[in-house]
Parts: structure tokens; C-alpha cells; sequence
């Protein structure tokens, strides 16, 4: 597995954060950061070879909308 | 006449007994329980909010109608209590947080009208994880439960204060709800049993949502039939909630006291045993818990199924990216308004890609059809544990610390099967340690006849927390 060195994660980090807007308290970054850490772990563990066809668990059920109508 | 018991041990059968043949009364039952409840709360910080007017109102209407022939069902005057996530109409839900204060709902959730309407007595709302998802917090407006068997220790969470009420006897039935474990944890850590539906058995209407395709209501119970006396009045079909199942509902009590000659258990003991952490002690009292339900006629066969890690990354990012839509704006503009744990775990769905996402669903896919097909294809039921280690002490949370998985518990969120935790024994310490029965989907009675069996044989549940009781209730 690919392994960022952490002032890369910190900068990947800032950036999308800075995207959504969003400023992390101070006091509350380390913590903010070794989430992130652990979410780009997870993140690679998904991304797998699979069929084009492989379709998502909740696909879209028009069934399922028209029985709450 | 009365049984030996005292008032708070009477499981909710042997309770319905009393009150049917006039040897005991709701109000009693209620009135010993708000006693209890005011001993002990102050330890425990379980209950966030009492709600003893209503409770008297309730019971006294319950004992009304058996006196006068109408028997609403199973929890027809019995106490219960509710995860303060559940709404309830003029009643403050705060969700444990700060953002929720002030907040008293108009309309009941789903489980809460059938409660009612089952004749059940609300003793008050519970503590909770804030959103169900931080802690254990010290910076929140009301501080975390502590757990009966140690109250240094942590209960688990995030239904934590439904686990810390039911272990110390203030109520026999607290509901919780489970998005990654947070009925089963807090069931491991603290002795009780928590039983996590199949996905769509229980309506979450009127629960506040923390990941729409994982979260799960549920009971936590002081015993196996109990927590199926429970289902009776919770389960079954609400148009309100999109993800509802329309089908018709089994008798979850006619399984129990059956023994367990002609099932098929599968043990994936792989799944736990090499996990970080792991304790030699659970290692241990789930092999012996294997054994015993082999003694009473059960086929346990060692399985692998695919690694703990794949389940928990596809769930966890499935949970991060939907907790974060539903609190994208509050996030952005109260960061503050949010403990330190909340916040930080997530705040970290506004990095998360569409493409991550996908990936994931479709991971979820793959996941839930092989374990339903290729698993309980075969067997009727899995075993595995809840917690990986006796609960830690709550001085031992780093406040900086990515979530952990010390519970093995979201596979069964992602793949949505029903999952039951009961206890297996206790440590060396004094501490609580469990298992997960895990079944086909909407075979929850399969569930309550392993649970019950293992749960009759093994006497666990004889074992009591110690705690000092300012008053004799």
C-alpha cells in the first residue's frame, strides 16, 4: 500500500477541507488529521478490481420510492 | 403472590405473571424502579432525563385496564426507557448534545407509539454517545454513564446509558440503536443482551439518524426472552420509514427453550482471534461458549469469512459520508456547539469523494451477498465476538485518537443480517465479556433459541453488579 508521508496527508487534507469551506479549530486538528489518516487507509482497502457491472448495494429502486407515495 | 425475587430482577414474563393474577401492580413495579433510579442515576449518569410523572400516568392506566380486562400484550405494564435519540412528543430529545438542548419534540417515534400502545411505562430518556456516534465525552452537557461493573470503566456506546440501566437493574428494557455496533458494545461491556434487528424489522422513523443505510433500533435486555418479548411489540411494517420491511412477522418467543439439536453453527474464530489487541480472555470464553452450545446439540464447524478490515472500511466510510450530510451545516457553523470526539471523527466525511462512496456500496454488495449466500447458505446461524476486550477504563480514551474498533460489530451493519450479544463470562477483573450470535435475515427467533439455550446453561446472568446502595432498593 501506498504510504503518504504525513506532511503530504496534512497538505491533502487542508486542501479539501479548504474546498468544503471548513476550519478546524486549532485544538481539535490533531485529532481531525488522524481520522483522515485512518479514512485514506480504509479508502484503499474498498477500491478493488471489480466488474464494470458490479452495481452498489443501494441502487436506485423506483419500487421502493413508490411505496411511500 | 410475590416471587423471591427482588422487584428489579423479575425478568418481564415473570412480571406480566404478577400483574395479570393481581399479585402485583404497575405503579409498584414503577414506583421501585424511580427509587432505583434516584439511588443509583447519580453513579451511573445512565438516565439524562427522569420522567417520573409520566411513568406514574402510565402505570396507573396499565394496572386500570387489566383490572378492567384489556391486556395490551407482552410489556403491557412493564417500565422501559429510551436512548435520548428517540423522539418523544413533549418530551426534550437532546441527542446528548448541545445543538439539541432546547429541543422538544411534537410527535413520538415509531417504537415509541408501540410502546405506548403495548401499555409500556416510559421511566425517562437515556444517555447516548452525542449523535450516537462521539465518546466517551467529558465535554458535552451531560456527562457519559459509567458502567455497573466497574464504574471507573467505559459502557460502551454509543447506547451507552441503555446498557449502564439495564446492567444495574433500573429498567429490564432500555432501546438503543445501532449503527456500527452501539447496541451490541455497549451489551459486551456491560453483561446485558442487545439484540441488533435485521435491517428494516424495526422502524427508525422518529430516531435521530446517524447513517440512514446502517442504523438499526433495537432493545437491550437483561435477559434473551426478554429481549424477544420486547420484539413482539417493536417489530414490523411502517410506511414512514423508506427502508421498512412489508412481510409478515414470526412469533420471536416460540424458538426459546427449544435445544439446538439440528443446527448448523459456523465459528470464523479467524475473524477475532488475530484482530490487534484481542484478549486472551475472550479468546477463551467464546471457545468455551462454542463447546457448550455443542453440548446442547448444536454442529459447530470452524469458517473463514472475508477479514474483519474489508467489512469495517466499507462500513465506516458507507457511515463517515452520511453522518456528514446530515451534519454538514451544523458542523460548518457550530464546530464548537460539538464535542471534541464528534467533531473530529466527523468532520472527516467532507474529504470523502463520490467515488469513495461508490466504491464502497458496491464493496457492501459483495460483502452482503457472499456472506448470506455462500455463509448462511449453509449455516443457521454464525458465531463471533462483540467486544474484543473486557470494557477499558474510561481514563484511557486519548482525545486525539482516530475511532477505534475495539468491537467487532459493523460487519452485521453492512451486511444488515440480525445480530444478538450475550454474555460469555467475565474476566479476571470482574468485567463482562460476550459474543455475537449472528442469523439469516428476519430469523431472529433462530437467534433466541441459540441465545436462550447458551444463556440457561451457562448461568451467566445469575451474576450481578455490586454496587453500593445508599438506600435498600
Amino acid at each position: 500500500m501506498y504510504i503518504q508521508d504525513n506532511d503530504a496527508l496534512e497538505r491533502e487534507l487542508d486542501a479539501l477541507l479548504a474546498r468544503e469551506g471548513i476550519s478546524v479549530p486549532p485544538d481539535r486538528r490533531a485529532g481531525v488529521v488522524a481520522g483522515y489518516a485512518e479514512f485514506k487507509r480504509m479508502s484503499a482497502l474498498v477500491r478493488q478490481p471489480r466488474m464494470a457491472a458490479s452495481e452498489p448495494s443501494n441502487i436506485y429502486s423506483l419500487d421502493v420510492i413508490l411505496r411511500s407515495v | 403472590m410475590l416471587a423471591a425475587k427482588p422487584l428489579y430482577e423479575l425478568s418481564i414474563a415473570d412480571a406480566g405473571k404478577l400483574l395479570r393474577s393481581g399479585d402485583l401492580t404497575s405503579v409498584a413495579l414503577t414506583e421501585h424502579a424511580l427509587q432505583r433510579i434516584t439511588a443509583l442515576n447519580p453513579l451511573l449518569h445512565a438516565f439524562v432525563l427522569v420522567t417520573p410523572e409520566r411513568a406514574l400516568a402510565d402505570a396507573e392506566r396499565a394496572d386500570h385496564e387489566l383490572a378492567s380486562g384489556i391486556d395490551r400484550g407482552p410489556l403491557h405494564g412493564i417500565p422501559y426507557a429510551l436512548k435520548d435519540i428517540y423522539e418523544t412528543a413533549g418530551i426534550r430529545t437532546t441527542c446528548h448534545s448541545k445543538l439539541r438542548m432546547g429541543y422538544v419534540p411534537d410527535a413520538d417515534a415509531t417504537v415509541e407509539l408501540k410502546l405506548k400502545a403495548g401499555g409500556s411505562v416510559l421511566l425517562g430518556k437515556l444517555a447516548t454517545h452525542e449523535f450516537a456516534f462521539g465518546g466517551p465525552s467529558f465535554d458535552l452537557p451531560f456527562p457519559p454513564a459509567r458502567n455497573p461493573w466497574n464504574l471507573d470503566h467505559f459502557t460502551g456506546g454509543s447506547s451507552s446509558g441503555s446498557a449502564a440501566a439495564v446492567a444495574a437493574g433500573l429498567v429490564r428494557m432500555a432501546m438503543g440503536s445501532d449503527t456500527g455496533g452501539s447496541i451490541r458494545g455497549p451489551a459486551s461491556y456491560c453483561g446485558t443482551v442487545g439484540l441488533k434487528p435485521t435491517y428494516g424489522l424495526v422502524s427508525r422513523r422518529g430516531v435521530y439518524p446517524l447513517s440512514y443505510t446502517l442504523d438499526h433500533c433495537g432493545p437491550l435486555t437483561a435477559t434473551v426472552e426478554d429481549a424477544a418479548l420486547t420484539m413482539q411489540v417493536i417489530a414490523g411494517h411502517d410506511p414512514r420509514d423508506p427502508a421498512s420491511h412489508d412481510g409478515p412477522l414470526p412469533d420471536f418467543t416460540a424458538s426459546i427453550g427449544q435445544d439446538l439439536t439440528g443446527l448448523r453453527i459456523g465459528y470464523p474464530r479467524h475473524f477475532f482471534v488475530n484482530a490487534d489487541g484481542v484478549s486472551t480472555e475472550v479468546v477463551n470464553s467464546i471457545d468455551a461458549a462454542t463447546q457448550q452450545l455443542a453440548a446442547l446439540g448444536a454442529a459447530i464447524d470452524e469458517i473463514r469469512i472475508p477479514d474483519f478490515e474489508l467489512f469495517n472500511s466499507c462500513g465506516r466510510i458507507i457511515l463517515l459520508a452520511e453522518a456528514y450530510a446530515i451534519h454538514e451545516h451544523d458542523l460548518k457553523t457550530r464546530p464548537l456547539d460539538y464535542g471534541r470526539y464528534t467533531y473530529q471523527r466527523m468532520i472527516v466525511g467532507a474529504t470523502i469523494s463520490a467515488a469513495d462512496l461508490v466504491q464502497a456500496l458496491r464493496l457492501r454488495r459483495e460483502l452482503a451477498t457472499q456472506f448470506n449466500k455462500e455463509i448462511l447458505g449453509k449455516y443457521d446461524a454464525v458465531i463471533t465476538a462483540s467486544a474484543l476486550t473486557p470494557s477499558p477504563r474510561l481514563d484511557e480514551f486519548s482525545a486525539d485518537a482516530p475511532l477505534k474498533t475495539a468491537v467487532q460489530t459493523i460487519p452485521f451493519n453492512v451486511t444488515g443480517n440480525p445480530a444478538l450479544s450475550i454474555a460469555t463470562g467475565f474476566s479476571s477483573s470482574g468485567l463482562p465479556l460476550g459474543m455475537q450470535i449472528i442469523g439469516r435475515a428476519f430469523d431472529e427467533p433462530t437467534l433466541f433459541r441459540i441465545g436462550a439455550a447458551y444463556e440457561r446453561a451457562a448461568e451467566w446472568i445469575a451474576r450481578r453488579p455490586r454496587l453500593e446502595l445508599p438506600i435498600a432498593v
